[in-house]
């Protein structure tokens, strides 16, 4: 099972901050995007204000004077209007900045697993790796757009909402200043239990999709050997524990998010109330002033909300990053070769000198390994299973890093060669058939586009695969499903 | 909306929760219309200076009631609608599994594992949802919109009302524009994600054939030039995403406008109180939620009935082999006899196998060789009615005559492709029988000759196997898979291509094992190295799907053909490989 790893509060800062160290190639979009934002909010702000001070300038005293009132209208239309295109403008760059963001992750992640070595691929499931590449990288982008965006904008709204209040009413925006430490609090709480709860769930279904993808991939197995109803069995024991952590998950999200912020609000209108109506008793109040407070408390409470809401999201994608960067900072390089030096391969004689080799640095596989392939001559490994053969053809396709020894190619250390030159010169057919998924022709040619038609037909001809290949009816243009699956192992 | 009709079964099961969850809903949706009116009533007290101490108090006792019972209320309803719907993806996840391991391997050859797994995921999730937010949006946004309405028009002013409401179809309407706008370019995002996916995965897979061809560099062009693509499909969809919120506010806007406008008319007029057009512009603030709603609804419950039409395909996909009315329950045993005329596979023409006709006595070991492709794994799989259709009888009765439980009982299977589960050694090799002793696993392992090599592993049989374990090398996997059918004593043992990655020696041990450990009982082997099936009572030579020679060794070393050819060929390599 992937474990999902524990990450404190400081380590979650720096996958933070080294995530957001991939914004700097588009800080000019970014602080373009943030202006936006900041006229958004203002206009925001101000519309309110401008009924309050109908209200209380016109309407209250029952003076509707024509000209000011047309004014009032047509500027409160327009912050309208411009908070359309303003808004719609940041929202726009902001994802597609992300975007960007993402891309240039997931190249460098790629990129990254291209050049490991196979010792990497042999320890790590193919699985995880893809996630990393592209589940993971999926999952920080959510978090980019709607965890960042949604906290960024919704931090712009409450700023300016408390700043309108303060200049409003001072001792109003003081007592309204109780709602921020409540809402830290709850937030605090839901995040420490929903950091635990959620973990428990995303594990859970990871485990039952493990379960899952392992049985569809051993059904033949599994109904030879009757074992269908153990493993139904199983399977429902990891879906009730899923569907229990599931149950958890909903409980806390109903106690502490959308209910306990609405509770809040509520809480926040009764002191805004309270207020008002105790200062009633002494000297009249601006209704428009009440009106304008209660708007804001409207609109106060929804970005809260939606922060909440993502609260876990955040959380995830810390998780992702961090398996992200962890897959970055891996150290099992692919062997290096000295590029500098422009040797080339022409006779082809191979020389192994004292070779010796270990997968896990403990056991030896090759032990001082030594012998010679003149140019021209056919040279044949045997030797039963784990004897070393393929760990031979390993170490000359420079998979692998040999422990000691040296192996040369036409006198040449083989790490004296650049890695084209090496490929250029060597061949291999795999133990492992493996196809991409594609046509035949595409399978065969493999990126070397240059490939014509005819060198495809004699490479198929070589390896006699060119009998079956014309028995298909659409020849090699026909698709190769999942890893070959409706091919028997040898036509592969 | 269709697909709650087609959910329709799974609310009857869970009515009790369904209906207390929305009668929940809807007092949530009553008491909401509470704290606005509250606020107008102080307005207007506060204006006219009427506001007294015991009217505060009464007013906000209320205010704190309402708060509390709407918070308890939002619990509750979250529990029942959104537990239930928990409750249905259980249950068709369940359900799924079974089928799934109901399903011939036609199916399997049909189906990638990917998109299985997509639908045993996404597509679950996308149920769950309509099942929980869907029935919630619903309810919420009919409930909630209704009171508010009828409130604001009855409570403050149905004309204010009517005049407020006019822009608010404009947002409706612009919405769910956006929304089929969203649909196909989400789409497209979507597809153009599994492709990086499915490119990523490949790459990963074939990180051996990238690298002995020196691929690396056209891997990452052609990996960047998938994340152009992805990056292209998705701000496609951040043009259309990025229209919603700012829609929605300046409609709002617009609508607050209005209210605002003839709201104060209808005060000078004496038509209302400040009060409660400040009322009125609170409840028009309730009102986005449900307009917004419609829009979400539209798109889960799109989302949610092809999900629930992709599940439903494969639930209803048939059983394909499966048990007749007639079959007998009790394990076959006696001759095998095949008889077929032309075997192709569910999705091809062409046919695999032709005129194979042959009997094996109980107790006798079969040999089948022939090239790659000519048909030796197909004779197994339908021994096994791994595939369905031809006539081949066990103990004088079709296959199709015993239940499928009971004729696999009599099998032990060693397929060319061994396949390991996550588990420990000694759980893969107990993987058929369940609950055995050590001495059992330990006496199958030895069988197989693969004991030894157990033994040496840090955790011995504890070693965990598979994807997520330590990595064996295929002679060793070959080696337990073989264990793993041993353990069972079958009356039958099928070895297909099974000691192809072990070598001459280890060979010979476990064959000469096995004619002692299974004398009179019968055994199947195919092979690509002859030295495997030599001693076998019968040989077959099969040659694209024909039986092009037959008899027993001596007998086929007697003819000239394909056995003595490759067996002389052999022999050869076996010589070069001992040096001579």
């Amino acid at each position: 099972m992937e474990q999902m790893p524990v990450i404190n509060g400081k380590e979650q800062h720096k996958i933070l901050v080294r995530l957001l160290t991939y914004t700097k190639p588009h800080k000019k979009a970014i602080i373009f995007a943030f202006s936006l934002l900041l006229l958004t909010t203002i206009g925001d702000i101000v519309a309110p204000i401008l009924v309050g001070k109908f209200i209380d300038d016109y309407l209250t005293p029952r003076n509707l004077a024509f000209e000011p009132l047309l004014i009032l209208g047509a500027i409160y239309i327009s912050i309208q209007i411009m908070n359309f295109f303003l808004s719609y403008l940041h929202l726009y760059k902001f994802q597609e900045i992300a975007l960007k963001i993402i891309q240039r992750l997931r190249i460098d992640s790629f990129a990254k697993v291209q050049s490991l070595g196979l010792k990497y691929f042999d320890k790590t499931p193919a699985g995880g790796i893809v996630s990393r590449v592209t589940n993971d990288t999926e999952a920080i982008l959510d978090m980019f757009i709607s965890v960042l965006v949604t906290f960024i904008q919704g931090s712009f709204l409450l700023i300016g909402i408390f700043i309108a209040m303060f200049i409003l009413n001072v001792q109003l925006a003081a007592f309204c200043l109780f709602i921020l430490p409540l809402l830290f609090l709850i937030m605090y709480i839901y995040r420490k239990y929903s950091s635990i709860f959620y973990q428990d769930l995303r594990e859970r279904l990871s485990q039952l999709n493990a379960k899952l993808s392992e049985s569809l991939q051993g059904m033949a197995i599994i109904q030879v050997f009757r074992q269908e109803k153990r493993l139904r069995s199983e399977f429902e024991e990891i879906n009730e524990k899923h569907y229990m952590a599931g149950m958890r998950n909903i409980k806390i999200e109903g106690l502490l998010l959308r209910p306990a912020i609405d509770l809040v609000y509520v809480f926040a209108l009764i002191v805004v109330l309270s207020f008002f109506g105790i200062s009633s008793f002494d000297h009249p109040v601006e209704i428009g002033v009440v009106f304008i407070f209660v708007s804001y408390l409207d609109r106060f409470f929804e970005p809260v909300n939606n922060i909440m809401q993502r609260l876990s999201m955040f959380q995830q994608a810390i998780v992702a990053a961090s398996r992200v960067f962890k897959l970055m900072d891996e150290t099992e390089l692919a062997p290096a070769q000295n590029e500098t030096v422009q040797n080339i391969i022409n006779e082809g004689e191979i020389e192994f000198n004292n070779v010796s080799f270990s997968y896990d640095g403990r056991r030896d596989v090759l032990k001082n390994i030594s012998f010679k392939a003149k140019p021209g001559e056919t040279v044949a490994l045997v030797g039963h299973t784990g004897s070393g053969k393929s760990s031979i053809i390993n170490l000359m396709m420079r998979f692998y890093e040999f422990g000691r020894g040296d192996i040369m190619i036409d006198g040449k250390s083989i790490k004296d060669y650049s890695k084209g030159e090496l490929r250029k010169k060597m061949g291999l057919v795999l133990q492992d058939p493996f196809l991409f998924y594609g046509t035949i022709n595409d399978n065969i040619k493999l990126h070397n586009h240059a490939m014509t038609d005819d060198e495809i037909r004699a490479a198929a001809e070589f390896v006699q695969a060119n009998r079956f290949i014309e028995n298909l009816n659409d020849q090699y243009q026909h698709l190769v499903v999942e890893r070959g699956a409706a091919f028997s192992s040898g036509q592969r | 909306m269709k697909v709650f009709l087609d959910l329709m079964w799974f609310f009857k099961q869970e009515k009790r929760s369904y209906l207390t969850g929305i009668i929940l809903l809807l007092f949530v949706a009553l008491l909401q219309l509470v704290p606005p009116k509250v606020v107008g009533i102080f307005v207007d007290h506060m204006k006219d200076g009427t506001l007294t101490q015991s009217i505060l108090i009464y007013w906000l006792v209320t205010l704190v009631i309402v708060a509390l019972l709407m918070y308890g209320l939002r619990y509750y309803w979250r529990i029942m609608i959104f537990g239930s719907a928990v409750k249905l993806s259980r249950l068709l996840r369940n359900r799924l599994y079974g089928h799934f391991t109901k399903m011939s391997q036609a199916f399997y050859q049909r189906k990638r594992v990917g998109d299985l797994m997509a639908h045993a995921t996404n597509d679950l999730n996308a149920i769950q949802q309509t099942a929980g937010s869907g029935v919630l949006t619903l309810v919420d946004s009919l409930a909630t919109g209704g009171f508010v309405v009828i409130a604001m028009a009855t409570t403050i002013s149905w004309k204010l009302t009517l005049i407020a409401l006019l822009p608010m179809p404009l947002m409706a309407i612009l919405t769910s524009w956006y929304g089929s706008l969203l649909h196909k370019r989400f789409h497209k995002a979507q597809e153009s994600f599994s492709e990086l996916n499915d490119k990523t995965q490949e790459s990963v897979s074939g990180i051996k054939v990238i690298k002995t061809f020196g691929q690396e560099k056209e891997e990452l062009e052609a990996f960047t030039s998938k994340t152009n693509e992805v990056v292209k499909k998705n701000v496609s969809v951040v043009k259309v995403d990025a229209l919603y919120d700012p829609t929605i506010s300046v409609i709002a806007g617009i609508s607050y406008f209005l209210s605002i406008v003839f709201g104060a008319r209808f005060v000078i007029a004496g038509e209302m109180t400040i009060g409660e057009l400040v009322s009125f512009t609170t409840y028009l603030s309730l009102l986005i939620w449900p307009m917004l709603a419609f829009g979400w609804l539209f798109n889960i419950v799109e989302r949610g009935r092809a999900s629930y039409d992709r599940i439903s395909s494969i639930l209803n996909e048939e059983i394909d082999i499966d048990n007749n009315k007639d079959a007998l329950d009790n394990v076959p045993s006696g001759n095998i006899t095949y008889s077929i005329e032309s075997f192709s596979y569910p999705s091809t023409t062409a046919p695999v196998l032709k005129n194979i006709h042959f009997t094996l006595n109980k107790g006798e070991t079969l040999g089948i060789v022939g090239k790659t492709g000519s048909g030796k794994t197909t004779l197994l799989k339908l021994l096994l009615r791994e595939f369905d259709g031809e006539h081949i009888y066990f103990g004088g009765r079709a296959l199709a005559g015993y239940q499928l439980d009971e004729l696999r009982k009599a099998f032990g299977y060693v397929p060319q492709e061994h396949f390991l589960f996550s588990a420990t050694i000694a759980e893969n090799i107990s993987f058929a029988k369940g609950i055995c002793t050590i001495e059992e696993i330990y006496h199958a392992a030895k069988l197989a000759a693969i004991h030894e090599d157990i033994k040496v592993f840090t955790d011995g049989y504890e070693t965990v196997v598979g994807e997520r374990g330590v990595s064996l090398s295929g002679g060793q996997k070959q080696r337990i898979s073989i264990a793993r059918a041993l353990i069972l004593n079958p009356e039958v043992l099928l070895l297909d291509d099974s000691l192809s990655a072990v070598d001459a020696k280890t060979e010979e041990t476990i064959l000469s094992s096995l004619r002692k450990e299974r004398a009179g009982k019968t055994t199947v082997i195919t092979a690509h190295r002859l030295s495997a099936i030599q001693h076998a009572n019968q040989i077959l030579v099969l040659d694209e799907g024909q039986i092009i020679q037959r008899g027993t060794h001596e007998e086929l070393m007697n003819q000239s053909g394909w056995y003595k050819n490759m067996y002389l060929r052999q022999q050869l390599e076996q010589l070069v490989e001992h040096g001579g």
